[in-house]
């Protein structure tokens, strides 16, 4: 019976780390001005987030088939969240002329990068440049 | 028999944590400016559902529903691909330069 709660203990860290770091990954999202950033803060819980979870639900379960499907499950996501997070990346590059005026930049003069690196992320915001698609917002 | 109610006290908080999460992700996903903020809030609101798939299976016992994680994985994979690929053109070109950094630059954005 012990070993039983011992099992439960490891079981509760394990998925409220989990949680947290899905808590994190949402706080990012929420609170960073820039796609680049947001694509930042998602991976944690696509990778950490998703593995501490379901690395709770193996130890709840016990060695059964269903464990081995659910670690099966934290491996495809593994390799597809960063094929989907690199094609997001290369949308946000493709579509957004604030974007290309700093890598055109960046480009030019090597030692100016650091101070244009900031200008995207916090000019951004205002801006919303109109040609990415559907700008409801503006 | 007491360690099984502490187990579903457990998942159910889980699950209603993970329900709050997947509701703020469809309010980011409302007002993100751009497209590329609206697809990165859907591939995050099904890696959360995916969650809670498994943490539901293991709550009510069915086997199947890992099945079920498992193919809505595949399927939200899918989604966000194809809708970044509406994005992109078929045959992507470098984006266009100014006059003064186009001939310096051209090899590195290719």
């Amino acid at each position: 019976m012990t070993l039983e709660w011992i099992r439960f203990a490891i079981a509760a860290i394990l998925i409220v780390l989990g949680l947290c770091s899905f808590g994190a990954a949402v706080l990012g999202v929420y609170r960073f001005g820039f796609v680049m950033n947001r694509m930042h803060a998602a991976g944690i819980g696509d990778t950490a987030g998703i593995f501490l979870v379901i690395a709770s639900l193996a130890v709840a379960r016990g060695p059964q088939m269903d464990t081995l499907k659910l670690i099966v499950l934290v491996f495809f996501l593994w390799f597809t969240s960063p094929v989907s997070t690199h094609f997001l990346g290369q949308v946000e590059y493709y579509t957004n002329p604030v974007l290309r005026k700093y890598v055109k930049r960046a480009g030019k003069t090597a030692p100016k990068a650091p101070e244009q690196a900031k200008a995207p992320g916090q000019a951004k915001a205002p801006e919303h440049p109109g040609k990415g698609g559907d700008n409801a917002a503006d | 028999m007491t360690v099984e109610k502490a187990y579903q006290i457990l998942y159910g908080g889980a699950l209603i944590v993970l329900i709050l999460l997947i509701g703020a992700m469809v309010i980011r996903s409302i007002i993100g400016p751009r497209s590329t903020d609206r697809i990165l809030s859907v591939n995050m609101l099904g890696t959360m559902t995916i969650c809670s798939i498994a943490v539901l299976s293991v709550l009510l016992d069915e086997g199947y529903l890992a099945d079920v994680a498992l193919i809505y994985a595949m399927i939200s994979f899918v989604a966000v691909l194809m809708m970044a690929s509406m994005f992109v053109p078929s045959r992507p070109k470098a984006p266009e330069l100014d006059e003064e950094t186009a001939a310096g630059n051209e090899k590195e954005t290719e």
